[in-house]
């Protein structure tokens, strides 16, 4: 189902107003309710506009040998991995004593992590967008993001009922390695912008093996009057898409924003509590999660306040990707008439789920923000996450 | 030749015209009709290495038709 040019126009600005009244309504009673929402309403519209996705980066480098995504993904961490090696430096100055900077997204590391990975990169192939990924296309319109979402949900719910006996018999036993602990802020971030940048060679490497591209850019006129240079921002901002390095550095920026104000980008901790909440509520709740209240990121969680830190960037995620697709004119009520897609979407996103749940993250949470947050359990998530990607990929072949 | 791909989200738009285009006889032109806009982008390059160029027309709100044909002076 379509809406036609100029309604769409209109319904975005009007989205524009509305957000805007409601953060400042909610910014009397915390300042940071509009700093969330606000980032997360920033989010939203980078990723539809430079169509910013975790997993075409693992996908497409094994099916096309294509790393534009996963170039704009290293780019946005090489960006978080400065600015939160000074956040962290802040919070805790003196790396050396043991402890870990708060709300840095560091955790312990370990089998648990790479199964969940690996689940993870299955299903975000299967489902044909990870968490964040989905969450922006239920505002492009695609109904089968929200079958994925649902499908997340659950996953976490089921990964909440067995997370004891995963805690119990292993990750409480498995270890934390954070950089700075042994060689300061300076040489972990230095070690981190080292790898990140051996793994952006990995990427050129891998492109290379592709046949080249020939793609004719279409020229503009370099001398034009205000009128026509303001249009061209206008279709600049919102008709032409952006790349996906533009896309990187912004999300690697307002991640950065994010820390300063309270804590990194991150999805599903925030999913585990409405999956956990509505359990609760139908009698189902998980209970007591062990040992979730000393782990950092996105932990399974269950209980707490209805609106949170959490809540804001996953609703303003959803509503910038709504009003993008609607200023933009690309949003459209979409249903796939292969009614295969919706299985893949439900099995994907119940893999990813319960793959985010063991792994306390997703692609954001335990990756996107881990890698820059200078632990190692962010690197070995990415490596398991490209592993399930490979097989998620092999498997498509086989699905009509 | 023409496909209409609308309502299939990434990689199925690309995979679809991938496969049309094989089975493609010599200067016939695919016709690719999709809604996701990814694919404007993802065709444009994966189809430009195997020596076919593209144009774009609106085909309605959010819809596109994805015009492929062999390039010149690449063999076909």
């Amino acid at each position: 189902m379509s809406l036609r040019a100029q309604y769409q126009t209109r319904l975005g600005l009007a989205l524009i107003v509305g957000a805007g009244l409601v953060l400042l309504q909610l910014s009397r009673g915390d300042s940071a309710y509009g700093v969330f929402g606000g980032l997360g309403l920033a989010v939203g519209f980078v990723m539809q506009r430079s169509r910013f996705c975790f997993t075409a980066a693992f996908r497409d480098l094994f099916m096309m040998k294509s790393g534009r995504n996963m170039k704009g993904v290293i780019i946005g961490m090489a960006i978080a991995t400065v600015g939160f090696g000074l956040i962290m430096a802040n919070l805790l100055p003196n790396a050396a004593l043991g402890a870990v900077a708060p709300e840095a997204h560091v955790n312990p590391f370990g089998l648990h992590l790479l199964l969940g990975g690996i689940l993870f990169g299955i299903g975000m192939v299967a489902a044909g967008g990870c968490t964040s990924g989905s969450l922006y296309r239920m505002g492009e319109g695609y109904a089968a993001s929200w079958v994925a979402f649902a499908g997340i949900l659950g996953g976490l719910g089921i990964a909440s009922h067995t997370w004891n006996w995963w805690w119990t018999t292993s990750i409480r036993f498995a270890p934390i390695v954070w950089f700075p602990q042994a060689l300061g802020y300076g040489g972990a971030t230095l070690m981190t912008l080292a790898a990140l940048l051996g793994a952006y060679l990995v990427v050129l490497w891998i492109e290379s093996g592709a046949p080249p591209a020939t793609i004719e850019v279409a020229r503009r006129p370099a001398e034009l009057g205000f009128v026509p240079r303001a249009r061209d921002l206008y279709a600049t901002v919102f008709e032409r898409g952006w790349s996906a390095i533009t896309g990187g550095v912004l999300l690697g920026m307002i991640n950065v924003f994010l820390y300063t104000a309270h804590m990194p980008w991150r999805i599903v901790g925030e999913y585990a509590r409405w999956a956990n909440g509505l359990l609760t509520v139908v009698g189902l709740g998980p209970g007591r999660l062990l040992g979730t209240e000393q782990l950092a990121g996105c932990a399974l969680r269950s209980g707490g306040g209805l609106i949170t830190h959490g809540l804001l960037l996953n609703v303003g995620l959803f509503g910038g990707a709504l009003t993008s697709a609607l200023l933009s004119h690309e949003f459209k009520l979409r249903f796939s008439r292969n009614k295969v897609r919706y299985v893949q979407s439900m099995g994907g996103g119940l893999l990813m789920g319960y793959g985010a749940g063991l792994a306390m993250g997703c692609t954001v949470g335990a990756f996107f923000s881990a890698i820059p947050s200078l632990g190692l359990n962010g690197w070995i998530f990415g490596l398991a996450l490209a592993g399930g990607a490979y097989l998620g990929t092999y498997l498509l072949r086989y699905l009509p | 030749m023409k496909i209409d791909v609308r309502g299939e989200i990434c990689p199925y738009p690309l995979k679809r015209t991938l496969e049309a285009l094989d089975r493609l006889a010599p200067g016939e032109e695919l016709e690719v009709l999709t809604d996701h806009p990814p694919s404007l982008e993802m065709i444009r390059i994966t189809a430009s290495q195997r020596g076919y160029a593209m144009r774009v027309e609106d085909a309605g709100p959010a819809e596109w038709r994805i015009i492929l044909f062999k390039r010149e002076g690449t063999p076909t």
